[in-house]
């Protein structure tokens, strides 16, 4: 076997001069794009991204060769000891102002009459939010193994999507698809950050493989992995709303720039989807909004918990409940006259399908965590605070927001989604998809369909391991996904068995095809689809408290209730929402990716941490009673589109001021508190 | 230079450079995978280890620290009945994992419930940010601990009362 | 990748032998701040070190009605193991906030004292509690105070050719103390301080007092103390804003959020006294 190392450009933006590696003993060689058998790209939802930057480097740390060979300590040193010089440019970095030559892909709808709405309105806000980068730490740092077996290629990779691994590889060799054959390895908790990543790594192992005719293995450290995979993309949310004399949203102008970092490979679903979500849960008769992906010379970035649509919604939360306070008005009722209702004007044109359970979801919030009492109190409190020192500095914040059916993957190839289902004589079922890694608990969701469909005990039924020799290309799993699209597609696979179960003999095995017809749709400023189709809609409640001497925020506590549908496993699912409480918490708090800071060697790799869990604050999460018929829903997302929006109403009250990006620098914090 | 030391039982030797890292001499030579060589700041928990009874990660400690000590691997501790208890008692509060924590979970509690046999949960979530996790529910773990500790707790009565 | 001589000392004489002949050689106990922040597979260490962790003069700790004596080679867990009978509340605190239980098991005081980068976060405790360190070396054991660690720049001023041996820290009863950890990091990072304070006040007078704050600088302001040293208590909110202000300005070289918050954190202390 090989091990792999790979070597990276110092450079953000440049031409590659010269690659000069140190003598490499026998049994290392090094792998440069010629000895790439295939193509030397990726690609990822139309964005290509080089397997081996050749000439043109886009960002620091970007693979231009690797060096393969038996001893991995060995191989660090020698990968570490490869110079690599280029030619410098000018790299692009700005991304909240930007050139247009930097704009990858660009979103815009309008609705009503905007200008008009604007001009005649009682009053107008506006403000920029932001969200930084956020580092995955995903159970597992990424890595890839590769070895002929037979006349396959053998691929091990941990990914959300083996057919995009597959894809990738054969593009990469040359070869047909058919000849690759990917198996998946434990995927763990990814938090979207294995989407098409792994693919690279899966070439990467593949060409070493080839190159070096022995089964190879990459595998990144812990801190390789924080420097140099794709993080949560950064983004700068601008809204301008207007309200009328009634207090209703009569318009809203909102532009949204994401800093997809370099290629943007995720760069049209997250604009979509920021897009999509730039009005969160509220009526908004007259609407433009503008979504641009800024392509810039950092790290690549994109989903995070999700793909764009959490950009959106902490900015319109926060904004809600900063135009509610400049009202007097306590956030629960600004957002009670603005939610959206069965009728309402959506941003496709259609009216709103169905009712959007706020009020039972506020009144379960409210009741569990005195939110308003709270509220008013904290609000009283800091009206007529003189100083810092001078009573509790406290303040709670309200979020209500959704998880969409999620993303649409439009723009790829096939958009043509399969799941298999067999019936054996045993009557065990078993399903297969290739959406089974890293779905947890959405398997009991699958599994339960399956088992009240055939009448079998949920025991009985079990999800293959997603190798693709064995299941069908159901795309990737993703949160959403995972239910609003695999799942139909393993009842729909279930039923048709089910239709022919007692006229034909066991075994009997039934696909199911769905093809996506392009769901939203993009055209000249109008966007059509129902965005909100199998929505799932939650509310947080988070309190804080700020440090009379530190001004460090302590979170208090945090309430989350979700309308999740039905809900397969309750406890589960809680524990599941739990943790995810805990990830976004760190996310306000603590984390915070800076890709500059991490392109070079040093401490900011060290620095970063989860939050220790002796810092969580009691975190409580309530289901609202659903009907029989209630359909199957994704909630994974939920806790990173509610809690950092609450969080940073909740320390804006606390404080006294207006933040409007997360985490806030104690500075601010500071500054806020000091001036009387 | 070459050590020996205890490890999992058994009297072995290796030779090492100083410049080796215990995780990776138990891993390579070894072949210990149970523990992973990840983060290589003794930060994630992959690659804990028992060091004279100290559960210590082992990717910060360099080989030649455990020269003449006693050394114990997951795959040395999962025979105990320590690790029983705790496994069982993560079974007993229905915490799910995802798979790549669970065992240095299971040690951290295990090393925790040694020295505090009746940890508060504040205890039990401070010993647990030793392996943290984003798979990690605090509920969940502070209720699994305790049902380690109850475990635990009921064993030695038996044995004692034997 | 430089491949070490280690040498394995079996007593502390064979150990001041060794650093005797070869001046220099890194002393090598739980090794937590020598490899904090090396991420490549081979550990980066000097030419010659020496480990000391498991030398039997610097594993033990012991106490006496008059002070507190600990071995440099202590782990920080053992510290905590003490009890709370025997282990000044100050110094407690401030250990039980480094980084997590498993570092602690291996992290030495003598370690946490002799970082040549920063000031780790039992120095701040340790300062307002006077505590002395042993060091030998081939003219014989002296013993200093740990303040006389900061040099004139208020950065770390360990002195060199010297091997820390024992932590004394005398036990004195405090009517009033306070530990705070500041940063929300485990980590030691730029934004990381630990401010300690305690006093003692005799009918309503305030006898002593000691304030220590240290991140990647320290700062004890033994004049500033001295002005307070006297007043009577309770002290006014004018008082203690003002000794709080002048702290702050001392404090300037940490940055503003650093000083922001040591400031607020004597105001705070201070305030203590009021009640």
């Amino acid at each position: 076997m090989v091990y792999v190392a790979t070597v990276r450009s110092p450079s953000a933006r440049g031409s590659i001069r010269s690659i000069r590696f140190p003598r490499l003993p026998a049994g290392y060689r090094s792998i440069l794009p010629a000895d790439i058998p295939g193509r030397n790209r990726i690609q990822s939802f139309g964005a290509e991204v080089p397997i081996l930057a050749h000439d043109k480097v886009s960002y620091a740390g970007e693979p231009v060769a690797l060096i393969a060979g038996p001893d991995p300590v060995l191989l660090e040193e020698l990968a570490a000891a490869t110079k690599v010089t280029c030619d410098e440019e000018e790299p692009y970095l700005n991304w909240e102002s930007f050139s247009s030559d930097q704009v990858a892909v660009k979103r815009v709808a309008v609705v009503g009459d905007p200008d008009l709405a604007f001009s005649i309105a009682a009053s107008v806000f506006e403000e920029s939010y932001t969200s930084g980068a956020i580092e995955h730490y995903y159970s597992e740092p990424q890595g890839a193994a590769a070895a002929y077996d037979y006349d396959k290629i053998a691929v091990w990779s941990a990914t959300q999507w083996p057919y995009h691994v597959r894809d990738s590889v054969a593009l990469a060799l040359g070869c047909r698809a058919e000849e690759v054959s990917v198996r998946p390895t434990r995927l763990g908790v990814h938090l979207d950050g294995k989407l098409w990543y792994p693919s690279l790594l899966a070439c990467h192992a593949a060409i070493a493989s080839i190159a070096c005719g022995r089964p190879a293995k990459i595998v990144l450290t812990r801190e390789e992995d924080f420097r140099f995979s794709p993080k949560r993309a950064r983004s700068s949310v601008n809204v301008r709303a207007a309200l009328g004399s009634s207090g209703l949203l009569s318009a809203m102008d909102v532009r949204i720039a994401i800093n997809v970092g370099a290629y943007g490979p995720l760069a049209e679903e997250i604009v979509s989807q920021a897009v999509l979500a730039c009005t969160g849960a509220y009526a908004c008769p007259n609407l433009r909004v503008e979504g641009y992906a800024v392509v810039t010379n950092t790290l690549p970035a994109g989903a995070f918990g999700g793909l764009g649509a959490s950009h959106s919604l902490f900015a319109v939360e926060a904004h809600a409940n900063r135009m509610a306070a400049a009202a007097g008005e306590d956030p629960a009722d600004w957002k009670s006259r603005n939610v959206l209702r069965k009728g309402s004007p959506l941003l496709t044109g259609e009216p709103m399908g169905e009712e959007v359970p706020y009020e039972a979801i506020l009144s379960s919030l409210a009741a569990a965590s005195d939110y308003r009492r709270k509220y008013a109190c904290y609000e009283l409190v800091r009206k007529r605070r003189s100083g810092r020192s001078d009573g509790p500095l406290r303040g709670i914040g309200l979020s209500f927001a959704y998880q969409g059916a999620g993303p649409f993957l439009s723009g790829d190839a096939s958009n043509s989604y399969t799941v298999e289902a067999t019936l054996d004589k045993d009557l065990k079922v078993r399903i297969l998809t290739s959406a089974a890694g890293g779905a947890g608990l959405v398997m009991d969701v699958w599994r339960q369909s399956a088992a009240q469909i055939l009448g079998v005990e949920i025991e009985s039924v079990s999800i293959a391991v997603p190798d693709t020799d064995q299941v069908p290309d159901s795309g990737p799993s993703t949160l959403s996904r995972n239910v609003s699209v695999i799942n139909r597609l393993v009842v729909r696979a279930c039923e048709a068995v089910q239709k022919r179960r007692f006229r034909d003999p066991l075994p009997l095995t039934a696909r199911s095809v769905y093809r996506v017809p392009k769901p939203i749709k993009w055209e000249g400023g109008q966007v059509s689809g129902s965005p909100f189709d199998t929505a799932a809609w939650a509310g947080a409640v988070v309190e804080v408290e700020l440090d009379s001497w530190t001004m460090e925020p302590k979170p208090l506590g945090i309430w989350l209730c979700v309308d999740g549908g039905q809900v397969v496993s309750p406890e589960r699912a809680a524990a599941s929402l739990r943790s995810g409480v805990a990830d976004a918490l760190g996310a306000c708090l603590c984390e915070r990716f800076s890709p500059s800071e991490a392109a070079a060697p040093g401490s900011a790799y060290f620095r970063y941490g989860l939050l220790p869990l002796q810092a969580l604050p009691p975190i409580s999460i309530a289901f609202l009673p659903q009907g029989r018929r209630a359909p199957v829903k994704g909630i994974g997302e939920l806790p990173f589109d509610t809690v950092p929006a609450a969080f940073l109403s909740a320390l804006s009250q606390a404080a006294d001021s207006s933040f409007s990006c997360l985490p806030v620098p104690y500075a601010r914090i500071f500054g806020a508190l000091e001036t009387p | 230079m070459t050590i020996s030391l205890i490890l999992n039982g058994e009297d072995v030797s290796a030779k090492v450079r100083s410049v080796d890292r215990l995780a990776d001499l138990l891993r390579d030579t070894f072949h210990l995978i149970g523990l992973r060589s990840d983060c290589r700041c003794g930060r994630c928990g992959r690659c804990l280890v028992f060091l004279d009874g100290r559960l210590v990660p082992s990717c910060i400690i360099p080989a030649f620290a455990a020269r003449g000590k006693e050394v114990v691997t997951i795959e040395g501790y999962a025979q105990t009945e320590d690790y029983a208890d705790v496994k069982a008692g993560f079974a007993d509060a229905g915490v799910s994992t995802c798979g790549f924590c669970e065992e240095s979970k299971i040690m951290a509690a295990g090393a925790l419930l040694e020295r505090r046999p009746r940890p508060t949960p504040r205890e039990i979530l401070e010993q647990m940010s030793s392996a943290p996790c984003r798979c990690t529910d605090p509920d969940a773990i502070v209720k699994a601990v305790l049902a380690a500790s109850d475990r635990r707790a009921r064993r030695l009565y038996r044995r004692a009362g034997q | 990748m430089l491949v070490s001589d280690v040498h394995f000392p079996k007593d502390l004489t064979e150990a001041l032998d060794i650093l005797r002949k070869r001046p220099g050689t890194l002393v090598y106990a739980g090794g937590t701040d020598i490899l904090r922040e090396q991420a490549s597979r081979g550990l980066e260490l000097p030419a010659e070190l020496i480990y000391v962790r498991d030398l039997p003069e610097l594993r033990r700790a012991g106490l006496t009605e008059r002070f507190l004596e600990i071995g440099a080679a202590v782990t920080l867990s053992e510290i905590l193991e003490l009890g709370e009978a025997a282990l000044p509340p100050l110094l407690a605190e401030a250990i039980r906030g480094v980084a997590s239980p498993t570092i602690r098991n291996l992290a030495t005081i003598g370690g946490n004292l002799a970082s040549r980068s920063r000031f780790m976060d039992s120095w701040p405790a340790l300062a307002c509690l006077d505590a002395l360190i042993e060091l030998r070396d081939q003219g014989g054991a002296t013993w200093m105070n740990v303040n006389r660690l900061v040099g004139a720049d208020g950065r770390p001023a360990f002195p060199e050719g010297a091997l820390l041996t024992r932590v004394r820290v005398p036990i004195e009863r405090w009517d009033a103390w306070l530990l705070r950890k500041v940063g929300l990091s485990d980590y030691p990072a730029p934004e990381t301080a630990v401010f300690a304070f305690s006093a003692r006040a005799e009918k309503g007078i305030l006898v002593e007092v000691r304030i220590a704050f240290a991140g990647e600088s320290a700062l004890r302001s033994q004049a500033l103390e001295s002005s307070l040293i006297g007043r009577s208590l309770p002290l006014s909110p004018r008082e203690s804003s003002s000794i709080a202000s002048e702290y702050r300005g001392l404090a300037s070289e940490f940055g503003d959020n650093l000083s922001l918050q040591f400031g607020a954190l004597v105001d705070g202390a201070l305030g203590l006294l009021s009640r």
